[in-house]
Formats: C-alpha cells, sequence, structure tokens
C-alpha cells in the first residue's frame, strides 16, 4: 500500500508542471517523462505510475482535441475506425501488465523510451512539408485548411490494414507503459498511409483518449489508480501543457529536442540496469 | 463527399462540447477535492471528490464514442455504427474484465 503523503502529492504536481511543458513542447505527451520520475525517483510500482500517466494521457487528449475540433485536422472517420484497435491493444495491454514483472516492463519502458529519443534525434531538422494534391479523398481520408500553403489539403488513406497494426500495437504500448502511443502511430500514418503529419498528429491526439481510458480502467479496476496522486499529476499536467504551449513558442525547439533526447537516452539506461532493490 | 464533410462538422461540435464540459468539470472535482485532502487530510470528502473527477475523466472519451454512435445512427452510417459501438463494446469489456478478475462483482 502506498502511503500517500501532502509532500508526495505536491511533488507529483510539480513533475506533472514540469513533464506537462515539456511534453507539449515537445509534441510528446507528458507520460515519457512522468512515468520514469514517479517509479525511479519516488519508487511507486511501475504499474502504479502507468495508471497516473494514462489518467493524464486521457485530460492531455481531451483538452487538446475540444481546442482543435472545428480546424478539421482531426480526421474523424479514420480516427474512430482505427480506435477499434488501439482500444483492443489497450485492453489486451492492460491485461499484460498484470502479468508481467516490474522489471520487465520498466526494460520495455527503456527500449521504447530510447527508440522515441532516436525518433526525434532523426527528426531534428525536419520541416513540415504538404503536398497539396486534388485527390478524392475516399471513405477515409479528409481534407484541411493549410496555412502554410495557404490552401486546402486533401488527402486519401493508403495502406489501411498498416494502419490499423500500428494501432493495435500503440494501443498496446499506451496502457502497458502509461504512455499515449502517438509515437507509434503518428509517424506510420504519416509516412506509409499518406496522411499529412497535421492531420496524423491531430488524429492520434483525438484516438488517445479513448486509448488510454480502456488502459486506465484495467488499472483501476485492480486498485492500482491512486485518486490523490492521479488528480495532482493531472492537475498538473493540464497547468504545464498550458504553460508549455506558451513558452514553447520562444524557446529553440531544436536544441531542447537534442538535450531532452540526451537526457531520454541516460533515463533509458538507467531505466534499463536497475533491478528491483 | 460534401454529405461526409457536413456531418461530421455537427459531429465535430458535439464532441467539442462533450471534451470541454468534460476536462472542466473533471478539473474542478479534481482540484477542489486536492484541496479538501491538503486542508483535513483524514477527512474521505476529498479523496470522494478526486474519484468522482476520475470517473468523470474516464468516462469524458467513452461519452464522445456514444454520441458518435447516435449520431452516426441518425445518419443513417450503419458502418460507422457499428465501427463506434465496437469500441464502445471493448471499454465495456475492459470495466468487466477489470471488475471480474477482482471479485469487484
Amino acid at each position: 500500500m502506498i502511503a500517500v503523503t501532502p509532500g508526495l502529492t505536491l511533488i507529483i504536481l510539480l513533475a506533472g508542471i514540469v513533464a506537462g511543458a515539456f511534453g507539449a513542447t515537445l509534441g510528446l505527451g507528458g507520460g515519457i517523462f512522468l512515468v520514469p520520475f514517479l517509479n525511479l525517483v519516488l519508487g511507486l510500482p511501475i504499474t502504479v505510475a502507468a495508471a497516473i500517466s494514462l489518467t493524464t494521457v486521457i485530460a492531455t487528449s481531451s483538452s487538446v482535441s475540444a481546442a482543435r475540433a472545428g480546424q478539421r485536422l482531426i480526421n474523424l472517420r479514420l480516427g474512430m475506425s482505427l480506435e477499434v484497435a488501439t482500444a483492443a491493444g489497450s485492453l489486451a495491454g492492460g491485461i499484460t501488465a498484470q502479468l508481467l514483472s516490474e522489471d520487465t516492463i520498466r526494460r520495455l519502458f527503456a527500449v521504447m523510451m530510447a527508440i522515441i529519443a532516436i525518433l526525434m534525434l532523426r527528426t531534428l531538422n525536419q520541416r513540415v512539408t504538404i503536398a497539396g494534391t486534388a485527390v478524392d479523398p475516399g471513405l477515409l481520408g479528409g481534407q484541411f485548411d493549410d496555412p502554410q500553403s495557404g490552401g486546402v489539403v486533401t488527402y486519401r488513406v493508403k495502406r489501411f490494414p498498416l494502419a490499423l497494426l500500428a494501432s493495435f500495437v500503440a494501443g498496446n504500448v499506451s496502457s502497458l507503459l502509461g504512455l499515449g502511443g502517438g509515437v507509434i502511430k503518428v509517424p506510420v500514418l504519416n509516412a506509409w498511409c499518406g496522411i499529412p503529419l497535421r492531420a496524423a498528429a491531430a488524429t492520434s491526439a483525438f484516438m488517445i483518449g479513448v486509448t488510454a481510458t480502456a488502459g486506465a480502467i484495467i488499472y483501476y479496476g485492480n486498485g492500482q489508480l491512486v485518486p490523490a496522486l492521479a488528480a495532482a499529476a493531472v492537475l498538473g499536467v493540464q497547468a504545464g501543457s498550458w504553460l508549455g504551449l506558451r513558452i514553447g513558442e520562444r524557446a529553440s525547439n531544436k536544441a531542447l529536442k537534442l538535450v531532452m533526447a540526451t537526457v531520454m537516452i541516460v533515463v533509458a539506461v538507467i531505466m534499463a540496469v536497475r533491478g528491483r532493490a | 463527399m460534401i454529405g461526409h464533410v457536413a456531418q461530421d462538422a455537427k459531429l465535430e461540435r458535439i464532441i467539442r462540447r462533450i471534451l470541454q464540459i468534460g476536462v472542466a468539470t473533471s478539473s474542478v472535482f479534481l482540484a477542489i477535492g486536492l484541496a479538501w485532502s491538503f486542508a483535513s487530510p483524514a477527512a474521505t470528502v476529498g479523496s470522494l471528490l478526486m474519484t468522482i473527477g476520475l470517473m468523470i475523466l474516464m468516462a469524458t472519451p467513452v461519452t464522445r464514442v456514444a454520441a458518435s454512435v447516435v449520431e452516426y445512427a441518425v445518419e443513417r452510417d450503419w458502418l460507422f455504427v457499428a465501427l463506434t459501438s465496437l469500441v464502445l463494446l471493448e471499454i465495456i469489456a475492459g470495466v468487466i474484465a477489470a471488475l471480474v478478475f477482482h471479485r469487484r462483482l
């Protein structure tokens, strides 16, 4: 049983603010920073850390999507189709989390964190390029106004089964590790399924709320969601994302990505080698 | 395609409202609950409020899926009624799994 003290709650509130701010600035969720902190620094079991993180993921997804809805960036039909796969993956992940050992989950987290860090380094100089084509969007495609090119971007979804597979894996990772899973879906949707990056990111963020809920419910049912700690984390991350979106405009994204990727690789190594004391 | 876009614009407005209300209400419950638990850690009121806040938070995405089922049914778009219903069933399966595993039923 975890002793919930006002001190611990306060630390988690502050950690949430920091994680949310970095997450929003880098376009990642706060979970990738929050889970290692809760587990390594505060010594909470990884399942408890993941459960807390998932509640923050639901809150972030909901508020981000509420703000974006109406800009046509979120592809509702695609999102709702792929949610069938993310929710299934999330259920499987939540159940798997109950069966795997603390060390195994922590190592999986370390691997995931290293992958995210490497992806971040690879996209260091990336520019968002959108091919403005006039295609029939088909059943699942979409269109949105692109302020950068000043035109309307129309796209068609390619390789739908691959998108479903990536969504299932993302759902799995999400509930097992307490992350959103966008880092898996977005590159696949963008690189292989023909979905422009902004639409892929918005649609992924929209789906994440349902994905995280499917996982959080299992942790909640198993008594692994500590209300006071989750409340502190949710409020912290909400405040942090708000701050991050305002500060992020001014901060140098490239330098920040470089620093954070380095930190993440170091943390990943610590997580991988550290056994349960 | 025009039909699709118009339908989705309406659903998008409904979803936006659900998400806004869900996040705002849950944040209020969580904030008051947390403040209450700081003020009097022994009282169960704070803990109860925070639990309600988390319930509302988790119910928010579920509600928008349920609203999508209804909206697609109104539009007679049966493929999407089926897909969104499936998502809803998966979430319900999660609730049942969690309850059954821990004999809370």
